[in-house]
């Protein structure tokens, strides 16, 4: 069930209706746990089984920290982290890594065949692991206590709005919120809808239409010219964001709704100056995620200079891995990695409006370019994807989109940025104004929406 | 008070339609007893699948009066002792008995429910698998033909055929007697959803608007449809995106060749030690394939000329390219009444003279 379906909406309306019709908090809890299973099982029923698996390791391991003291407290911790980076190793990396020692094997004459894995990637799966990955390190840290209720804790790992995408949340946040009863509050349904209509309204109209010309540049590479290309790569850069955080604005609308408040995932990535700065505006329950778990416990910036610069780049080769088992995958990471590290901007410091809008600029290009890696098959074709470009060739302009579509394009783009940099908040106080923009944006989305049940992109991770 | 009322009402009525979309029989139920000449009816199957798909307001410069299937009667009937089991999709249902030449009993098999069979020993009985071209790499890539699941269940659940008429609609009822997990997780749901929501014909001018505004302001179908090169045809997305695995343009590897070619051979060595006197695979070319070709990437001719390949073929590519008349339908992915006749003189042809190849 992705979110731009009709299943979703009418889930969605069962499902709030229902939860504010109940009058104490346990039932609430059941309800939008039964929910969540249904939301996650409509995407392939068995795999609740490795998901409810996991939880019932780490609801336990949680109490088993909380009441063990010393190296005890160490084994539950590491147990917890086993069952869920071994669940992840196993269905994400397992098949990346054996096909790359059949590749060595055979690079030195001596096939081996190992057997591979068919099973399907189970959805989400990066996203809920990190997420109760972070509830057991709480609890170690004892800056959680550990959850005895197990529904709530269930409802942690798989509450729906960001059970397959995201924010990966923390305990301290969501938690709390799960256990106290929240009345109906007609102020949050409206900020809701309304960031849940942003949504739709930058995956429909932008995203889906971007991704038209993204499939065509991408996969005719060879035959379009080099204008075509650098307009497919800063589509890509357009529609990866419209997509994920799209994706964000329906999810933490949908909580809003029921008063509960998720945390915020993206602030206008690509008004960054530097890479530095992209990495606290993009997917920041990631960055955060890593900053917290992992690039802190290795030393941070806190073990000189060398130790730090091996830090980033361990945490950059690590994302880039987490969000695929593909090489590139982990070369998008690693030159994120490479590029904080040698671009430590100084066209970005000063006053200046025009240094400002070039660091800016400048900034998106590497981004953009950097994302080619991240969409291309492979990395082969991510480099003839950049080479193409960088040779100003000619050949087919044709990228799907007639002319008028393009400028309309082009022209949502800048309605999207303009808006999330001067009206960032979805509050409006006046009803008449809310049901007229609620209308407006069914009626827009309807219209310039581009259907096609596309998959959200994050939702492979 | 009336908050209140609305609220549960809303409840309701979602629960109701999610359930409706989900179940089969349900959906079933719907599809048989809706008129689609009234105001509620569904304009889905007015104008062709794809109108419906891309609700293009361009119905009637795409779309001739709606053909009348008209069948012709076979040459050549004088013996009627072959059981024909046709293994096939929406080319031909609804297809009669009386149409194919020599036939005792034709028993059309919907491939999304499995092969079923019963063999009468007394007669020749014919397997021949229809498959739109469409499917043929994403069902052929698999050897789900080889799970006769329905059968199995009719025996458990003990169904007599007298109740049911042929037994194909026997085999029928017992996949919706059957409970299954899946069902709960219909894959279909968006698509009954919208059918059960928003597909009426007093909604029509909605969705007309729409493709006017997609047509005339972007030049392109909306939804899963696209215009042909010459702007006279609607082909579904999926038959020519270049990503796509029932794709006419999407690019074949030799590996993909010969797994399946190797497939109809474990199809053809299976059904014909389990009886059946001949299996024949009769692949139906998409509408780009034939109306478009240029840049082709020749599944069919590839699996039919494999020298490896057993299974007997009933060769509709070749025929249809050559054909000089129009064999498909302007916005439908189905062929149009001259295509359905071409393809059952072929098969006429095959039954009555067997040995050709």
């Amino acid at each position: 069930m992705t979110f731009i379906s009709l299943q979703f909406l009418v889930f969605f309306m069962v499902v709030t209706l229902w939860f504010f019709r109940l009058k104490n908090q346990n039932g609430r809890i059941w309800l939008l746990l039964i929910a969540s299973c249904y939301f996650y099982m409509s995407f392939i029923p068995e795999y609740i089984l490795i998901l409810g698996g996991t939880i019932i390791v780490d609801y336990f391991a949680g109490i088993q920290i909380e009441k063990s003291e010393g190296s005890n407290r160490k084994f539950w911790l590491v147990l917890s982290i086993i069952a869920n980076i071994g669940t992840l190793a196993v269905f994400k990396y397992y098949n990346f890594f054996i096909d790359n020692i059949h590749t060595g094997f055979l690079f030195f004459g001596k096939p081996l065949q190992l057997q591979l894995l068919k099973m399907a990637l189970p959805i989400g799966l990066s996203f809920h692991t990190f997420q109760a990955l972070s509830y057991t390190i709480e609890v170690y840290r004892r800056k959680q206590p550990a959850e005895r209720n197990f529904v709530v804790y269930a409802l942690y790992v798989m509450f729906y709005p960001q059970l397959v995408a995201g924010p990966i949340e923390r305990p301290q946040n969501v938690i709390p919120q799960l256990k106290e009863f929240r009345p109906y509050n007609w102020d949050n349904v409206k900020e809701g809808l309304a960031r849940m209509c942003w949504g739709f309204f930058k995956k429909v109209v932008i995203a889906d239409r971007l991704a038209m010309v993204v499939e065509r540049t991408f996969g005719h590479t060879a035959e379009t010219s080099s204008a075509a290309l650098f307009i497919g790569a800063v589509f890509y850069s357009f529609q990866i964001y419209c997509d994920f955080s799209g994706y964000s604005d329906i999810a933490l609308g949908a909580a809003k709704v029921m008063n509960i408040r998720l945390m915020e995932n993206f602030k206008q990535p690509y008004l960054s100056g530097s890479l530095s700065e992209f990495w606290t505006r993009w997917h920041i329950s990631l960055s955060t995620w890593f900053r917290d778990y992992l690039y802190i416990p290795l030393g941070g910036n806190r073990k000189g200079e060398w130790r730090r610069r091996v830090n980033i780049m361990v945490v950059f080769l690590l994302s880039g891995l987490w969000h695929g088992a593909n090489w590139t995958f982990i070369i998008w990471g690693l030159l994120h990695g490479l590029f904080v590290l040698i671009l430590v901007s100084k066209i970005n410091t000063g006053n200046s409006a025009i240094r400002k809008i070039f660091s800016v600029l400048f900034n998106f290009i590497v981004v953009t370019f950097l994302w080619i890696f991240f969409r291309a098959e492979n990395l082969a074709a991510a480099w003839i994807y950049i080479k193409s470009i960088c040779s100003f060739r000619g050949g087919s302009n044709f990228i799907t989109l007639s002319p008028a579509e393009f400028i309309f394009s082009l022209l949502v783009i800048m309605i999207m940025l303009l808006r999330e940099k001067y009206l960032p908040r979805h509050i409006i106080s006046q009803n008449s104004r809310f049901w007229i923009y609620l209308f407006s944006m069914v009626i827009i989305c309807y219209f310039f929406g581009v259907f096609k049940e596309n998959q959200f992109i994050y939702f492979q991770f | 008070m009336a908050k209140r009322f609305l609220s549960f009402f809303f409840i309701i009525f979602g629960l109701l339609v999610l359930w409706m979309s989900t179940s089969r029989s349900c959906m079933q139920f719907v599809a048989e007893h809706r008129d689609n000449n009234t105001w509620y009816g569904s304009y889905q199957m007015l104008h062709g699948d794809l109108v419906s798909l891309c609700y293009l307001d361009m119905v009637k410069r795409f779309n001739p009066p709606r053909e009348k299937i008209i069948f012709k009667k076979p040459a050549n009937t004088l013996t009627h002792n072959i059981n024909l089991y046709l293994h096939g999709d929406s080319y031909t249902y609804q297809v009669p008995d009386s149409v194919f030449s020599g036939i005792n009993k034709l028993y059309w098999i919907d491939r999304n429910h499995g092969m079923n069979y019963h063999l009468d020993s007394t007669k020749r009985n014919i397997l021949l698998i229809e498959v739109s071209e469409r499917y043929l790499r994403p069902y052929f890539s698999g050897l789900q033909m080889l799970d006769e699941v329905c059968d199995s269940m009719v025996k458990k659940k003990k169904l007599a055929l007298g109740k049911y008429g042929t037994y194909n609609q026997m085999i029928y009822a017992s996949v919706l007697q059957g409970f299954n997990l899946n069902d709960l997780f219909n894959k279909y749901i968006n698509q009954n959803l919208q059918c059960n929501l928003f597909n009426y014909n007093f909604m029509m001018p909605l969705f007309e608007s729409k493709a006017a505004l997609n047509y005339y302001a972007f030049n392109r179908a909306s939804g899963d449809v696209v215009i042909s090169k010459d702007r006279n045809f609607l082909f579904l997305k999926e038959t020519v995106s270049l990503t796509d695995p029932g794709s006419s343009y999407i690019p074949l590897t030799p590996d993909d060749i010969t797994r399946l070619v190797n497939n109809f051979n474990a199809i053809y060595d299976h059904y014909k030690s389990a009886g059946f006197s001949e299996v024949y695979l009769s692949a139906i070319p998409n509408s780009a394939t034939i109306m478009q070709n240029h840049g082709y990437n020749n599944l069919i001719p590839l699996i039919q000329n494999n020298p490896k390949l057993r299974m007997k073929i009933i060769d509709v590519y070749s025929p249809f390219l050559k054909s000089t008349k129009v064999l498909y339908q302007p916005c439908d992915t189905h062929w149009n009444n001259d295509g359905k006749l071409f393809w059952l003189d072929l098969v006429n042809e095959k039954l009555q003279n067997p040995d050709t190849n």
